[in-house]
Parts: C-alpha cells; sequence; structure tokens
C-alpha cells in the first residue's frame, strides 16, 4: 500500500530556506516541526496548515531588514 | 501583470476587486522604477514623496478610499493596503491633503509649490528656476536636491540667516508668493513673519576685548536685562570711563549710519526676480515694483544702545536670546578694527571658483564680516576658501583642526596659496609648538583637542594657551566643524575670542541631533553647496554609486538567525558571497588601471580580507612609517592597486588619486561617514584614462540588518542627488565573467573553516575599531540599539568625543623612550 501524505511544495532561495529552518526548528513544541521533507537546497516540502503562519512571519523578516524608520 | 486585465472582466460581482487592484498595479511598478523619482503634479492633488526606499507613496486620495477591505484573502493585496494604511496612520500630524490648495490660473509659468507645512517643491526645469534657486537656497533649508524636482523647508535658522543677509519680511513674503503655483497659506505667511521679525534686533559687538550687546529699541534691550539668566551677566557702565552713556545710566549710546550695501544688492536681485516673475504671470502688477524701490538706499544716523556683558557668558546669553525669540546678530567690523593687521594677501595664481566665491559673498556681505558655517563638499575647496576669508580679514587668524595631520596640511595650504610670511604661520600641537612672534598679528593651527584641554599642560603649552586667550582673535576658523557640539569640544568657543566665526564642513550631520546647537555657537548656515551642480561644472568627478546585493550562504545565514548581537555583524560582513563579489570587483578595475580603496570598520574582517585577497591594508595600529610607505607606492607606482583601510581612513587622509571605493562593512546608520567616504574620490580627476569618472560600491548582506542600515545611509548621498544602482545579480555576473576568476571561497569547506573560525572568535571581533576621535559620538554598539546607558556614559566617559591626548605622544612611549630627568618624569602622563 501506498502511504500518501499532502503538503505543500515550497520553492525559495537558500537564505530564506535556512530561516524557515530555523522557525521549524522552534515549532517543534506545538507540531513536530512543519516540515515533512527537506528536497534541497531551494525546495521544501511543508505542513498545509502552516502556510499563513509562514507568511507573516517572512512579512516580518522582510520589514525588519527593509522597513526605513523614520528618523 | 498582463493577466490582471482579464481576470478582473471575469470577476463579474464585486467592484471593488477592481479598484482594489489599483494599490496593487502601481506600486510595484513605483518600487521598480528610480528610487526617488518625483512624480509630477496632476490637477489640484500632489503626490508628495518621502524618503522610502520601495512601495511607500501617497496614492490619489480616491483611490485610497476605493481600497476596501474586501473578504479577499490574497496576501500581496494585504500588504498593499498595509502599507497605505501604514503611511497615512503614521503621519497623522502631516496633511498630505492638498485638495485646499487653490491653484493660480498661470501656475504652468510659475516654478514652485509652497505646502502648508513650510515645505516647498521646485521644478528645475522650470525657465526661471536659476533665480528661484538662489532665492530658495537664501531662505529655505535644502532637503533634497535630486535631478528634477528640490525639496526645501522654511525654518527658523533658514530664515534667521536670510535676514542676516539682508532680505527683509515683506521682499520674503511678496516673492514667495509671486514664484508659487497655489496661493500662498496665512499659517505659513504668518510663519514667516513671526519668525523674521524679531531677528536683527539684536546685535553682538566685541570692542577692545569687551563684549557689548546692542540694539536699536531700549525697550528690547530692557526686556533682555530683565531676564533673570541675563541679570547676573550684565556690566553696568562705569560713567566716568564712558562718556556716552545714556540718561538712565545703564546703556551706552552710539550713532550709526544704515547704508546697507549687501541688502541693497540683493533688493536689486529679489527686483529682477520680481520682474521676471511678473513677466512670466499673466498679471502685472506695478504697484509692486515701488515698493521695492522706497526699501533700500536709506542713508540716516540712528541711535544705538548697549550694554555690556561678562565674556565668559556669552555663550550661555545667546543660547538665552535663542529661547526668547531675539537671537544675536554678530558681524564684525573688519575694516574698521583697530587690532593690528596680518600682511597676509592671496598669490596672483589662485584662482577662486564661482561657488567659493558665492559663499563668501554671503559671508562678507555688507563690508562686516558674519559667523557661520559654509557646508562644500570633501574636495572641493573648502580649505581656500577659509584661507581666502582670512586674507579679506587681515587681522590674527585661529585656525581649529581635528588632528595633527590636518595641522600640517594647513599650514601647507597656506604657504602654498598665499603671500605670508612663514615665521607668521605657527602650529601648536601635542608634539609641535612653535613660537609665537612677539609682536604683531599671526596665524596659529592647532587642534580642538589643544584648546579643550584641560588637565595639565606643559610648560610650552601652558604659555602659548595663555596667549591665545589674552588676544583679541580676528577671525577662528573651524575645520570640519561638525565635531564641535560634542561636549568636549564647545569650550572652546568660550576660551577663545573672536570677532569672527567661520566653520567649514562638508556633512553638516550628527546622528544624535546636536547640529541646531552649532547654530548659536558659531552662527547661522550661511551656504551649502549643490553636489549635482558642481559636478556638472565638473568641479567635482561624477560618481557612480551602486549598491551590491550579496545573497547569504545558507549555513552562514542560519547561524547569523541564532546568535547573538555581536557575532551576527562579523557573519553578515564575512559572508562568502560577499567575499567574492569583493574580489571580483577588484580584479575587475584593477584591470582597468583604478586605484582601488576597500573601507571595513571591523578589524577582524579587515585582516581577514586583506590576507586572504594579499593586499594591503592600515588600520589603527599600524605604524605611521609604514603608512607612509603604502600611501607613496599606492601614490606613484603600480605595486600598489587596493589600499584595505578601517575608520582611520574616514577623515583627514588625502588620497586624491583613488577611483574606486568599496565598502564592505560600516558603522551603522552613519551618514557622515558615507558622505566623507564618498568625499575621498570626488576629487576631479581630469587627466588619467580620459574619464572623470568615480565609483562607490556598497557591498551589502541580503536579508540581514545590513540592509536596513544601508538604506539609511545613503540617505544623506540621495538627498544630495546622488542615484544607488542596485547591482543584484552579480554572483551571474561573475560566472559568466571568462577573464576574471574568483578564487577565494571554492568550495563548501572552506566556507565551513571561515564559519568555525568565526564562531571561535571572540565576541569583541565583533565591535568596530574604537578610533580617537569618533566624530558620530557613537562609542558602543549596545548603548545605540538599546539606548540605554552605560557606567562609562553616565560618568562622562563614553558618551561625547573620547578626549584623549595620547596620539603620538604615546607611540613614541613604545619605541625610544624620550629623554625626561627623572624629576619631570611624572609630569603630564
Amino acid at each position: 500500500m501506498v502511504n500518501a501524505i499532502r503538503g505543500v511544495l515550497l520553492e525559495c532561495d537558500p537564505a530564506v530556506k535556512q530561516f524557515i529552518l530555523h522557525l521549524n526548528k522552534e515549532n517543534t513544541g506545538s507540531h513536530s516541526g512543519f516540515v515533512i521533507m527537506d528536497l534541497d537546497e531551494t525546495h521544501l516540502f511543508v505542513d498545509e496548515s502552516i502556510v499563513e503562519y509562514l507568511q507573516e512571519k517572512l512579512d516580518d523578516l522582510h520589514e525588519k531588514s527593509y522597513q526605513f524608520k523614520k528618523t | 501583470m498582463s493577466d490582471q486585465p482579464d481576470e478582473n472582466n471575469d470577476l463579474l460581482n464585486n467592484n471593488t476587486d477592481t479598484t482594489a487592484q489599483e494599490p496593487n498595479n502601481t506600486q510595484p511598478e513605483e518600487g521598480s522604477s528610480k528610487k526617488k523619482r518625483k512624480r509630477d503634479r496632476s490637477g489640484e492633488e500632489k503626490d508628495k514623496k518621502k524618503k522610502k526606499r520601495d512601495k511607500d507613496r501617497t496614492g490619489d486620495k480616491k483611490k485610497k478610499k476605493s481600497s476596501s477591505k474586501s473578504d479577499m484573502s490574497d496576501s500581496l493585496k494585504r500588504i498593499a493596503t498595509d502599507a497605505v494604511k501604514d503611511i497615512f496612520n503614521q503621519n497623522k500630524e502631516k496633511q498630505f491633503d492638498y485638495v485646499n490648495l487653490i491653484l493660480k490660473a498661470d501656475h504652468a509659468m510659475r516654478p514652485i509649490w509652497v505646502t502648508p507645512d513650510k515645505h516647498i517643491f521646485l521644478e528645475t526645469f522650470s525657465p526661471i528656476y536659476a533665480q528661484a534657486y538662489d532665492f530658495l537656497v537664501a531662505i529655505a533649508e535644502p532637503l533634497s536636491r535630486p535631478e528634477n524636482i528640490h525639496e526645501y523647508v522654511l525654518t527658523d535658522y533658514s530664515l534667521y540667516a536670510a535676514v542676516s543677509i539682508g532680505l527683509s519680511t515683506e521682499q520674503i513674503v511678496k516673492v514667495l508668493e509671486k514664484l508659487s503655483k497655489v496661493e500662498l497659506e496665512k499659517s505659513v505667511e504668518t510663519y514667516i513673519r513671526d519668525a523674521t521679525g524679531n531677528y536683527g534686533k539684536v546685535k553682538l559687538i566685541l570692542q577692545k576685548n569687551e563684549f557689548f550687546v546692542e540694539s536699536q529699541s531700549i525697550k528690547v534691550l530692557e526686556q533682555l536685562m530683565n531676564d533673570s539668566e541675563i541679570k547676573g551677566a550684565v556690566k553696568v557702565p562705569d560713567p566716568v570711563q564712558n562718556s556716552n552713556v545714556d540718561p538712565s545710566g545703564r546703556f551706552l549710546v552710539r550713532m550709526q549710519s544704515t547704508t546697507d550695501t549687501d541688502s541693497y544688492r540683493l533688493a536689486q536681485e529679489v527686483k529682477a526676480l520680481t520682474v521676471a516673475a511678473e513677466k512670466n504671470a499673466s498679471n502685472v502688477q506695478d504697484g509692486d515694483d515701488e515698493d521695492e524701490e522706497n526699501g533700500d538706499g536709506q542713508e540716516d544716523k540712528i541711535k544705538m544702545y548697549s550694554f555690556g556683558i561678562v565674556a565668559e557668558k556669552v555663550g550661555k546669553i545667546k543660547e538665552r536670546c535663542i529661547k526668547l525669540d531675539l537671537p544675536v546678530l554678530e558681524e564684525y567690523d573688519f575694516r574698521n578694527d583697530k587690532n593690528t593687521k596680518l600682511d597676509i594677501d592671496l598669490r596672483p595664481t589662485t584662482t577662486i571658483r564661482s561657488y567659493q566665491e558665492r559663499s563668501l559673498s554671503k559671508m562678507f556681505g555688507n563690508a562686516r564680516a558674519r559667523s557661520g558655517i559654509i557646508v562644500l563638499p570633501c574636495g572641493a575647496g573648502k580649505t581656500l576658501t577659509g584661507i581666502t576669508a582670512a586674507s579679506t580679514i587681515k587681522r590674527s587668524t585661529l585656525v581649529l583642526c581635528i588632528n595633527a595631520v590636518s595641522v600640517e596640511q594647513w599650514k601647507n595650504q597656506f604657504k602654498l596659496w598665499t603671500n605670508v610670511d612663514e615665521s607668521r604661520i605657527v602650529c601648536f600641537t601635542s608634539t609641535v609648538k612653535e613660537k609665537l612672534p612677539l609682536t604683531g598679528a599671526s596665524i596659529i593651527i592647532t587642534t580642538y583637542n589643544m584648546i579643550s584641554h584641560n588637565r595639565k599642560r606643559s610648560i610650552e603649552g601652558q604659555r602659548i594657551m595663555q596667549q591665545i586667550s589674552e588676544r583679541e582673535w580676528g577671525m577662528m576658523l573651524l575645520d570640519e566643524v561638525h565635531v564641535v557640539p560634542a561636549e568636549t569640544f564647545r569650550r572652546v568657543i568660550e576660551v577663545v575670542k573672536a570677532h569672527c566665526k567661520l566653520g567649514l564642513t562638508a556633512t553638516l550631520l550628527r546622528e544624535d541631533n546636536l547640529t541646531d546647537d552649532l547654530y548659536f555657537l558659531i552662527g547661522p548656515k550661511l551656504y551649502e553647496a549643490n553636489w549635482l551642480d558642481l559636478q556638472k561644472k565638473g568641479h567635482l568627478a561624477t560618481v557612480h554609486c551602486v549598491e551590491v546585493w550579496c545573497p547569504m550562504t545558507p549555513e552562514f545565514y542560519r547561524e547569523y538567525l541564532t546568535t547573538n548581537h555581536n557575532k551576527r555583524q562579523l557573519l553578515y560582513v564575512m559572508n562568502p558571497n560577499k567575499f567574492r563579489a569583493c574580489e571580483y570587483l577588484l580584479k575587475y578595475h584593477e584591470a582597468r588601471g583604478d586605484k582601488i580603496i576597500v573601507f571595513a570598520d571591523n578589524i577582524f574582517a579587515l585582516e581577514e580580507y586583506a590576507r586572504e585577497l594579499k593586499r594591503a591594508f592600515i588600520f589603527g595600529d599600524t605604524s605611521q612609517a609604514e603608512r607612509i610607505e603604502i600611501f607613496k607606492k599606492f601614490r606613484t607606482t603600480t605595486q600598489i592597486n587596493t589600499i584595505f583601510i578601517s575608520k582611520v581612513g574616514d577623515t583627514a587622509i588625502d588620497l586624491p588619486e583613488a577611483t574606486v571605493i568599496l565598502q564592505i562593512s560600516s558603522h551603522f546608520g552613519s551618514r557622515r561617514q558615507e558622505a566623507q567616504r564618498l568625499g575621498r574620490i570626488l576629487r576631479p580627476k581630469g587627466q588619467g584614462k580620459g574619464q572623470n569618472s568615480a565609483y562607490f560600491y556598497s557591498l551589502v548582506s541580503l536579508d540581514t540588518a545590513e540592509m536596513f542600515f544601508s538604506s539609511r545611509r545613503q540617505q544623506f548621498l540621495i538627498n544630495q542627488g546622488y542615484a544607488f544602482r542596485v547591482l543584484a545579480n552579480i554572483d551571474e555576473q561573475i560566472r559568466n565573467d571568462k577573464d576574471i576568476i574568483v578564487e577565494s571561497f571554492k568550495g563548501k569547506a572552506q566556507e565551513l573553516t571561515m564559519l568555525a573560525k568565526i564562531k571561535a572568535a571572540d565576541d569583541t571581533k565583533g565591535v568596530l575599531e574604537k578610533v580617537k576621535q569618533d566624530p558620530d559620538e557613537v562609542v558602543s554598539q549596545k548603548s545605540r540599539s538599546n539606548g540605554a546607558l552605560t557606567l562609562g556614559g553616565l560618568s562622562g566617559g563614553e558618551s561625547g568625543l573620547m578626549y584623549q591626548e595620547y596620539g603620538n605622544a604615546s607611540r613614541a612611549k613604545k619605541g625610544a623612550s624620550t629623554s625626561k630627568h627623572p624629576l619631570f618624569k611624572n609630569r603630564n602622563k
């Protein structure tokens, strides 16, 4: 019998992938990590319920790096 | 993007969908266009662009209303609408809504917009741009001057400066009204009247080594005398000594004529401007011309009242007067000054450029010298400007520099450009103490540290200091005046009594916002040059600013996310991709024969890079002899084409031959540092390869804090008109370029060894080099990032400049021992 797991394929550049893996490590409390499989340098296979959360976190990262604070 | 119109047609239900799409469409497009492009005015609404880099633009008011919060879960839309909401929420006080501004019928002829929040926008493509520019530079503070549209703001100080060169309130308001596309708001007009009304009422005069506060109206003087803080400093005039005491016995009286030649000339200019504006406008008003005529050319004798004040309190009094809204005007009538003249003249071969002449004309307006600050870009000839001013005043001059190297440079410049007798120029530093000529005027060149030194001095030093503080100086030249507001250097102003103070700098920026203090410490900003203008005229080299984006390697990025603050800096600086990019750029430019300087604030990085790439490097601990050797080879031979320099290279090291600068690590958000580093390559290099261009590369690691700081740093340069291009795909270029082979970090293994090295390195390696004189006063990372106070800061050690007098003396200690008699060994340690 074949066991099929449903998930979402994530494609990104290597640096962001590291960021996601970092988040994954932090989340081992609630799930057992949302990353189902680490495919290669730029692809990840993740749990579909985590997509929204990931989006938020990536926005935060983006803001922190790029946002220009008012002086 | 091309799919979207189809989608719109398919969505039959929600109308809001289509309109909500609009912010989406416009914003990414705008983001990809040039960073600081100002959009054209469309009808009555105005889009004001603030200093944001990517997608923050003010949309059309109609668009904003329609971007409703629909039930879309499309995250892209969410980001867009959130961004728009952010802008409007953040700047609630600032009204971007200009629907209420009344547009004049002939607005197309006029060059400026004046908004209710006192910002002025000037179109550079207007036919009367040149005159309008001169006028605006005289009355307002330039914020941003790129290619097509300039932005200025009216501030107290800028209006103060306008009045001090002779413009009257009426003139300012009239001309502004004439040039503006929209009707002048009442609030702006009242502001101008209020601000200019009080200036020029009170003057500060130095006569016979005594300070006097003078004014035309007794009421104003009484107000000052009764003020609690000034009361203590007033000196009651002695009726026996002074014959011209007024009836009430409190003031001295003096008669003065009012031929104001400078304001006459300016009035003529302004009149010409209004006439030109009228010609372009459809409505011609004859009445205005007559008003202008009557204002000038009056020859009158008026009474001036004054009272004396204690010399040490001068600074406090000036500050207090500003708070009372009665800023003091300082003018030095040098032609009638009885002090000994200094025999100094510019050599006939010396030529002064147009912008230098303009800046000096602002200073020497009506046959008197005004104190103030002149801002000229690096390499544009600030030293010559100062020397010309000194040659005009022809009195004893005191020149203050930041370090001993500058002192030497100033002395050489004086000898080069003028015919002053060499014995009249005296250098005074911790190592060199020349003798002052016994009689007559002289020029003393020294450093800020020497004057504000409050520890014990040597006998020699003591004597010279005494002579300095006793003398009445005609002029005080302050080089790199942006360091003066620092606590330690303020004392300089109090210790030295000078008639006229001229501050010179290229960057009037400080990250701690003490620049305003300069205005009462020294004077208003007399002139600020337009960098783009100078570049066009060929006085400055054309610079291409490029930001190179280097992605972090996965392992480095992993480490960056999890590690502590200090190490982070090390990680994004030592990013192997950045290394490769650096090497590629070095090889590319060296092949073209360019001279390259690489700046790196972090010593660990500096050493690693330089050793790996086998290039020369200089930092704080490099010996003076080695530095001189390296510079000589850099200048004259092709043995050394690249030098890696740490913070010591930021100021005062003169390397005119460099054509390319690479920046691999920098000092947080310091705009001043960015500007000064750029100054290293701004000198025009007409000869050479026939090009007059220079390159400024800033290497940043993607997705790290470095991106954030870099956008902040570039702000200053962008405001001057330099556009930063982004080179995002340098690794592609490296791969495609067959001629240049990049060798560092070829394999993963090397990268991992570097990573291990960094992890093992001491935490302190991540901190920046501490240079003795830190002009930004940002000494430690921690105090900047948390705003927390360090113990050193509380006790006055770390905040403010780290004043230390060890300079060359301590280096001498390492080598030969200074032959000191045992009895005096412990003196001035």
